[in-house]
């Protein structure tokens, strides 16, 4: 069920992107959404400002992409598929989140390259062997990014009419909270604390950890901590996301006969 | 005249029915959020201004590429284009007044970036130059609807609208200027700024914002006006192209 779940995302993937519009148009605009962002330190006259910003919004298109799964059960309602899917003996939220993986390799895929792309071009040092670790800490924020938005896709399944509204405002809202443009330390004590409760914060830090060359120790703390985060919104969303369509599946909401 | 405020008025009208069509009103102040939080970070709240302004600049924008710039192929997907190109109002009047009510509606994120700014960050943004501040704002919401319909009519064109509307946001907030000056930009960057009219319009509503005396206000004015205007004929010179194309071919809802 999960190969051939993945086997079907594929094949969306493939008719959404051409190689060619992938390159001149995805692309163009990764690139320039971190060059956008780390601008921001050549306004502000600062190095450190400027690789704040680049490496916090590079690892952010990780995040943004993997929030963009979310579009994907009220796909499924567009296009007749979701009856289908919860007839059928398998578990949907198994389905949806192995058809979603797609999003989330390609997300990981764009954060790194925009980081490969742009951080040379704004002098970002990338230590070598140490730099390589970001590979596996971009997809580990991707992948938590990934959890936390099949969460909401639950919680919205029955509101398709807001789901372009829920996606755009969670992504700017993850931009703000996750310490991708100020570190969360910078925030009130509470806003701080629901800060790490979210997806990105953690690994985040962890990442820039790996850069700026701190004990490997501080780097683990993080990592347990973005691991803890994807887990908890991975077990809410298995929780809950049957509950969801059972809840639609009542009240007719999920509309079965368009 | 009726054919535009018929259109402007049914352009109201899916606003308040469809909520994705608001989207920008939601991320506006989250933008002024993030932007004013890296400026009070780095100590410098003396960009309050260049934070209250890019919000309003991605809401506007996002509006022209996402709704405007939908809005003849939505009437495609709904099945009233043809109805549209049969009444004997004129379709342009009809399109413009949806798309001219759909930026003025986006002046409403000038009052939320800047009610942000205000009550979470205690900072107030003043308007020194009053009057090249409204003039601005007319030449920008102008420019913006002209820009907008050369969107609707190319999408209708061009395979790939869809693509070219998903990534068409940073590549223009960069070049745009609408946060960092264009000054600032690399030198081979500059020319691409010039020919669009972001550039232009940002640079002259952060001067309308700053005490200082706004060097060149009439010919960066005109440049607004002048790239607006080029965005208007193109739009409408590609509407009349798909008329004479669905016309001919009878294929108003499939081209």
């Amino acid at each position: 069920m999960v190969w051939y779940s993945v086997v079907s995302g594929a094949n969306d993937y493939w008719s959404i992107f051409t190689a060619k519009s992938w390159v001149f148009g995805w692309l163009i605009r990764v690139v320039s959404q971190v060059t956008f962002f780390a601008l921001i330190g050549t306004l502000l006259q600062s190095d450190e400002q400027t690789n704040f910003l680049l490496v916090g919004n590079a690892v952010m298109v990780a995040g943004m992409g993997a929030t963009f799964a979310l579009h994907q059960p009220t796909s499924e309602r567009g296009n007749g598929t979701l009856s289908l899917l919860i007839a059928s003996p398998s578990r949907p939220v198994v389905v949806m989140l192995a058809r979603g993986l797609y999003v989330v390799a390609d997300a990981i895929w764009s954060a790194l390259l925009g980081l490969a792309i742009v951080g040379p071009a704004f002098g970002l040092d990338l230590p070598m062997p140490r730099a390589l670790l970001v590979i596996p800490l971009t997809a580990l924020v991707g992948v938590s990014a990934y959890c936390f938005s099949t969460f909401l896709a639950g919680v919205i399944i029955a509101h398709r009419n807001i789901n372009n509204l829920v996606v755009n405002t969670t992504i700017v809202a993850l931009m703000a909270l996750c310490g991708v443009n100020v570190p969360v330390s910078f925030f009130p004590d509470w806003l701080e604390r629901i800060a790490e409760l979210l997806p990105i914060t953690d690994g985040l830090e962890a990442i820039r950890g790996v850069l700026a060359g701190d004990s490997w120790s501080s780097i683990a703390a993080h990592v347990g901590g973005e691991v803890l985060a994807a887990s908890g919104w991975l077990a809410l969303a298995l929780l809950t996301f049957g509950r969801f369509i059972r809840a639609g599946q009542r009240d007719g909401s999920l509309e079965f006969a368009s | 005249m009726r054919a535009f405020l018929a259109g402007a008025r049914v352009q109201l009208r899916f606003m308040t029915a469809y909520p994705d069509s608001l989207i920008p009103f939601f991320t506006a102040p989250l933008f002024t959020i993030v932007f004013m939080l890296v400026f009070k970070h780095a100590g410098r709240q003396d960009l309050t201004a260049y934070a209250a302004i890019a919000p309003v600049f991605i809401a506007l924008w996002w509006l022209a590429l996402f709704n405007s710039g939908w809005t003849i192929t939505t009437e495609r997907w709904n099945g009233t284009l043809e109805m549209l190109v049969a009444a004997p109002s004129s379709f342009g009047a009809v399109i413009f007044g949806r798309i001219a009510a759909t930026t003025v509606v986006g002046t409403v994120s000038f009052f939320e970036a800047w009610l942000v700014a205000r009550l979470i960050f205690g900072e107030k943004v003043t308007i020194h130059h009053w009057g090249a501040f409204v003039l601005t704002v007319f030449a920008t919401l102008a420019a913006m609807a002209g820009t907008a319909v050369a969107m609707a009519a190319l999408f209708v064109l061009a395979r790939n609208a869809v693509t070219f509307s998903n990534s068409a946001s940073y590549p223009f907030y960069v070049l745009g200027g609408i946060l960092v000056p264009v000054s600032l930009l690399p030198h081979w960057v500059r020319p691409l700024s010039a020919v669009v009219f972001l550039s232009w319009s940002a640079d002259l509503l952060r001067g309308t914002l700053d005490a200082a005396p706004i060097h060149n206000f009439w010919p960066h004015l005109g440049m607004v006006v002048l790239l607006g205007a080029c965005g208007y004929a193109v739009g409408l010179a590609a509407l009349r192209v798909i008329l004479v194309r669905v016309r001919g071919s009878g294929e108003i809802s499939t081209t």
